[in-house]
């Protein structure tokens, strides 16, 4: 996407976008870069296949897709990327949904050979991002660090960064501003249709103005049960981050769960017609929220 | 030049045709459809193609590959409707081509060419949208009730939308099946339109949701062998490359639409049997941006929360 950006704006914030081709913009010491690429091709999927341990992915695997927010002065570099999301849904396993009727229901009275696949065919992930520190390559030789293969890595775990549980809340007002938007794009990491019975979605939206950025990690499941009617997921992560080159900055995260049946929801009174399967945005607050959790992440200092 | 000519040259410029005369053109395909068995006879030469979801301007970069009808005879694999942007379109030219040249072009069905699905996906919205009624999907889904579930080319290719059905070893058990209807939920007509080919399992696997059935390699041989078969080709899974073979050449899955949905980046396929039914698979990349009526779906930047 060519974004029209008012050149003033970009400048007036002291941003730049980036060059050769690259989607994204610098900005208050942060490089912000989205790159929207194909699906994974045959070979690769076999590769992911091998490296997640699994015979099962979605349909649609955008591998090279991701989006990056590099702190600059620290190297501290927060991403998103399919690999890891999916990484996260192999970890956390959930049984899957309909195991039991739709078994039943399929393998009455026919007495040949049957496998029953069992694995969260949803996708369901609790990712919320990846971060990292990456040092540059010389300092790296210097210091005789290996530089940390990106894809694998989940939390920040070894990398020194760490988000703790707060109190701060987002700031929805600042949020709500009409402030130019100087960078926005939207990068799908899977994608799956569910056999034809709904989507499951995994997607990053991002959208940078003169004083912060934000972003909207979300994970969506819309899918026709045979028994409940129609189950919907939700799996939001919010990050904020707002520009203060004097100070090392702080991310605030919110993850927010959501879940519900239409039956659920009718027996509340609400109507559910509305409810479309490709986006969540409509129902979305009618949804019962099942997790809520608000972290933040002190940037660490300039190296 | 023929109303029908007529017709067939205003949607090659992805012109819909009036309520009436989708009407009239339903009726008089419907005539042609029901004489046609469920395992439809198809002779060699003929190009095969995979799903087009609505992705009109692809199909067209496809007829440009392939070549037109009749000058090339066609057999589509079903999902010619949802997602893309104009399934109204795709799905009328490809019926009027076959009342035009019914020994030309043949179309069976796929899962999408049901009204529970296309209630979903798009194929009924888009009606609506286009014509203020759903008089014609109406027309449209009563249609999908008469295409074929299969056909076998020169008695030695065994083409069908998604696979294999447990329920199901000859082709004279397909040829019972009594095809008017919605694509029901299970049983062999459902099977033949959902299943998927699959390497982990042997025999019969069952996706945990239980949409069809999965089939291993030992099925296929024994389905190839009862019916003295050469290979199975079907469509139904996106494929990145356009085609994929398995189990050793037995089974061959064909996808016609190139950027799937406008943004996966895979290319497309066709094959083309010639009289001696010797093999090309023709690969072929979505039309330019310029030739298409629509702008590129592009993220209209916006103050999301």
């Amino acid at each position: 996407m060519e974004l029209e950006v008012d050149e003033k704006d970009l400048r007036s914030a002291g941003a730049e976008l980036l060059t050769d081709g690259r989607r994204g913009l610098r900005i208050g010491g942060w490089e912000i870069e989205s790159r929207n690429r194909s699906i994974l091709t045959s070979l690769a999927l076999q590769q992911w296949e091998q490296n997640l341990q699994t015979c099962h992915l979605p349909e649609m695997i955008f591998g090279e897709s991701c989006l990056v927010l590099k702190h600059v002065g620290s190297g501290t570099k927060i991403h998103f990327n399919a690999f890891d999301a999916l990484a996260g849904w192999k970890q956390e396993g959930l049984p899957p949904v309909e195991v039991p009727a739709a078994a039943k229901w399929k393998f009455r009275s026919k007495p040949f050979q049957q496998v029953i696949l069992d694995y969260d065919y949803t996708f369901t992930t609790p990712y919320c991002g990846s971060e990292m520190v990456e040092l540059d390559a010389d300092k790296n030789r210097e210091l005789g660090i290996l530089t940390k293969r990106e894809s694998g890595e989940i939390s920040g775990g070894s990398s020194g960064l760490h988000w703790e549980d707060c109190e701060e809340q987002l700031d929805v007002a600042a949020l709500a501003l009409k402030e130019p938007i100087l960078f926005y794009d939207e990068v799908v990491l899977y994608e799956d249709e569910l056999a034809d019975n709904g989507v499951s979605l995994v997607t990053v939206k991002v959208r940078v103005m003169p004083s912060s950025w934000f972003l909207l990690l979300r994970f969506w499941v819309f899918e026709q049960l045979r028994v409940d009617g129609v189950l919907m997921r939700l799996r939001d992560t919010r990050m904020h981050c707002v520009f203060d080159e004097s100070a090392n900055p702080v991310i605030l995260r919110e993850r927010c769960w959501r879940e519900g049946t239409f039956q659920a929801l009718s027996a509340n009174g609400y109507p559910t017609d509305s409810a479309s399967y490709s986006d969540p945005s409509i129902i979305s607050q009618r949804l019962p929220v099942i997790m809520h959790q608000t972290q933040k992440l002190r940037v660490p200092g300039n190296l | 030049m023929s109303d029908l000519d007529r017709q067939i040259e205003q949607l090659k410029k992805c012109e819909p045709l009036k309520e009436s005369e989708v009407k009239a053109l339903c009726l008089k395909a419907m005539e042609i459809l029901v004489e046609e068995s469920n395992v439809q006879r198809v002779d060699a030469p003929v190009t095969i193609c995979g799903d087009i979801h609505g992705q009109f301007y692809d199909m067209k970069e496809l007829f440009k590959v392939g070549g037109d009808c009749p000058k090339t005879n066609y057999l589509f694999l079903g999902d010619f409707v949802d997602r893309g942007f104009y399934s109204v379109e795709t799905f009328l030219l490809l019926l009027a081509l076959k009342v035009r040249y019914p020994d030309r072009i043949t179309l069976i069905r796929g899962n999408h060419e049901s009204r529970q699905i296309t209630q979903v996906y798009g194929f009924y919205d888009e009606c609506l949208r286009k014509y203020g009624s759903v008089n014609v999907w109406r027309y449209c889904t009563d249609i999908f009730d008469y295409l074929s579930l299969s056909a076998l080319i020169e008695n030695k290719i065994f083409s069908v939308h998604g696979g294999l059905s447990p329920a199901i070893s000859t082709l004279d058990q397909i040829r019972t099946i009594d095809r008017k209807q919605e694509v029901p939920h299970d049983g062999a007509m459902c099977d033949l339109l959902w299943s998927d080919p699959e390497d982990i399992v042997d025999g019969w696997g069952l996706s945990p949701r239980g949409a069809g059935f999965l089939f291993g390699g030992s099925v296929v041989t024994s389905f190839n062998h009862t019916n003295n078969i050469d290979y199975i080709c079907r469509a139904h899974q996106l494929v990145m490359e356009g085609y994929k073979w398995m189990f050793n050449n037995q089974i061959v899955t064909v996808w016609s639409a190139p950027n799937y949905c406008y943004r996966c980046g895979n290319v497309a396929a066709i094959l083309e049997l010639d009289e001696n039914l010797n093999k090309q698979f023709r690969v072929f990349d979505a039309a330019p941006q310029e030739s298409r009526g629509a702008p590129a779906k592009k993220p209209a930047p916006d103050y999301f929360l």
